[in-house]
């Protein structure tokens, strides 16, 4: 998959979980850019990106995570 | 020694001043062995063989972790690591033995620093520090020995290895940040103290209104004390040209409990948060909001229990995962009404989110504050019932002139907060030298004039 192809599935699954349709998500946007994107929705957010793309995540993993095009390249790392 | 004493007051200038001549290669070892005397000024002798214990289990597993070459050894090291110091915790805060003999002050903070430090070496955060020295004093650096905040190995470390220069405005901002935090704990805290303590030591006797007042006073009285000793932990810090974490941040303007726990007891909900909670998340993540909830259960009771082995505090701990975890559910529904009534993006609905959240803080406090839980299911049935009126022991019963006393001590911190800004009292820098000597002057008159120097510890000392 491309970085792009990436991020506009990524993109959606923030807009179904938050309920927001107007999120948009660029490789430095942090948790600070998105509202409704904390703590307790972090890993909801991680576990639909996992159903979806039909991959895992491991705690060390998520933790290197501080912003969204840090998500697409480990999305991309584990994508064929 | 605590930070509000007069042996603190003449302590910090004499380190400070043999900081400054003491050549800079020696400094990590100046402020090491004055850490441990500093300590030592407790008069508890275990406390300092338990600190030694503490930096001595998580260096050496530090450095195993980081030399293990199967995952499997990392973890076996962590978990060794993890063990022996939850091990002297609970030796010191939770068996009858040892918790009724001594009060193991600063033993819950560096041991959940060493914790942090074991496991952000594990998840390739940070690096183990080699150097025993500096590592020693990365947990026992005593501006934050015994109340925190729990500091990240990423952040305390670099600074402690820095070439020292001095830096005036460095020195002036902790000066004026622990003056700022001296007035707050004895000027305001230990004031709001007295009532809170007249009501909370002998609930029967009063009903109604009483409770409410103490309660949130008690809930100021603990901001206060706690945000007040940070001030001057940071402030005396500063003097050394380190910068440690900021514990809070407005905590009472939160909108939500969720909110809150980004602005109270930073350190920590960042601790309980990365340690506890995000790895629960993690693992129950396929059962959706449930897991989510029984993340936030056992997070927060994790968080109860650390304060103290005591159901007052468990409750507390519980009543907070029940907070959040209904936030879990009801959120998304929230949202929707907001958004129907068209009032998202109101004024007035911030302030009542505030004052919200700040009730349901203070009802929290309530089992947090009372001495047994028969106390607290007293204080909450009976908050709104009874007489409604004020009784007069609970006003004046101190004298005449202790209500004045807090009346004027909220004024001027009302006031100081207002013209200062930015929190760095850049508005007060901008003064010509005048008004700045006449401003400092005042400000401390009025802290020797208001305060409480009838020794009270910091409330967290017993946590």
């Amino acid at each position: 998959m491309t970085h792009d192809e990436i991020k506009n599935k990524v993109t959606k699954i923030f807009r179904d979980i938050l309920d927001d349709e107007t999120i948009v998500l660029h490789d430095n946007t942090t948790a600070n850019d998105i509202e409704g994107w904390d703590s307790l929705s972090h890993i909801s957010i991680l576990y639909a990106i996992e159903k979806d793309f039909n991959i895992k995540f491991i705690l060390i993993e998520v933790k290197q995570l501080k912003k969204a095009g840090d998500l697409f390249d480990l999305i991309k790392s584990k994508t064929p | 020694m605590a930070f509000n004493t007069f042996s603190y007051l003449l302590f910090l200038p004499v380190i400070f001043l043999l900081f400054l001549i003491c050549t800079d290669r020696l400094r990590w070892l100046l402020l090491l062995v004055t850490s441990f005397i500093f300590y030592a000024f407790l008069l508890k002798p275990l406390l300092l063989f338990v600190l030694l214990a503490v930096i001595v289990i998580s260096f050496f597993f530090g450095m195993h972790i980081e030399k293990a070459i199967t995952s499997a050894e990392r973890k076996k090291f962590l978990w060794f690591g993890i063990s022996g110091n939850l091990f002297l915790l609970v030796l010191m805060k939770y068996l009858p033995f040892t918790s009724s003999r001594i009060i193991a002050i600063g033993v819950s903070f560096y041991v959940f620093q060493a914790i942090s430090y074991l496991a952000d070496i594990y998840l390739n955060m940070a690096k183990a520090e080699t150097h025993f020295g500096y590592f020693a004093l990365y947990l026992s650096f005593f501006p934050k020995l015994l109340q925190g905040p729990i500091e990240r190995a990423g952040n305390l470390l670099p600074q402690l290895k820095a070439k020292y220069a001095f830096d005036y405005a460095n020195f002036r901002f902790g000066l004026l940040l622990f003056a700022w935090g001296l007035f707050k704990k004895v000027v305001i805290a230990d004031r709001l103290g007295v009532y809170v303590d007249i009501v909370y030591n002998n609930v029967h006797a009063f009903t109604g209104l009483p409770l409410l007042l103490s309660t949130w006073a008690y809930a100021f009285q603990m901001y206060m004390d706690f945000s007040g000793y940070t001030d001057m932990a940071l402030g005396s810090a500063r003097l050394f040209n380190i910068n440690l974490t900021q514990n809070f941040n407005n905590p009472y303007m939160a909108t939500s409990v969720a909110d809150f726990w980004r602005r109270w007891h930073i350190s920590l909900s960042r601790w309980i948060f990365d340690y506890v909670f995000e790895p629960l998340q993690m693992t129950f993540r396929s059962y959706g909001k449930w897991g989510t909830t029984c993340s936030l259960l056992a997070t927060f009771l994790v968080c109860g229990i650390w304060h103290g082995a005591s159901w007052c505090f468990v409750f507390w701990g519980l009543i907070y995962g029940i907070y959040l975890s209904c936030s879990v559910f009801y959120r998304p529904f929230q949202k929707k009404l907001y958004a129907a009534l068209g009032i998202e993006k109101a004024r007035f609905l911030k302030y009542w989110r505030i004052f919200v959240t700040f009730n349901l803080i203070s009802f929290a406090f309530v089992f947090f504050r009372s001495n047994t839980l028969g106390d607290a299911f007293y204080l909450i049935t009976h908050m709104f019932t009874g007489k409604k009126n004020l009784q007069p022991a609970f006003a004046f019963s101190q004298g005449k002139y202790e209500l004045g006393f807090l009346f004027m001590a909220a004024l001027i911190y009302v006031c100081i907060c207002v013209l200062r800004k930015n929190y760095d009292f850049l508005s007060f820098l901008k003064l010509s030298p005048f008004k700045k000597c006449l401003a400092v002057y005042s400000f401390m008159t009025i802290i020797l004039i208001l305060g409480k120097f009838h020794h009270t510890n910091f409330m967290y000392f017993k946590f």
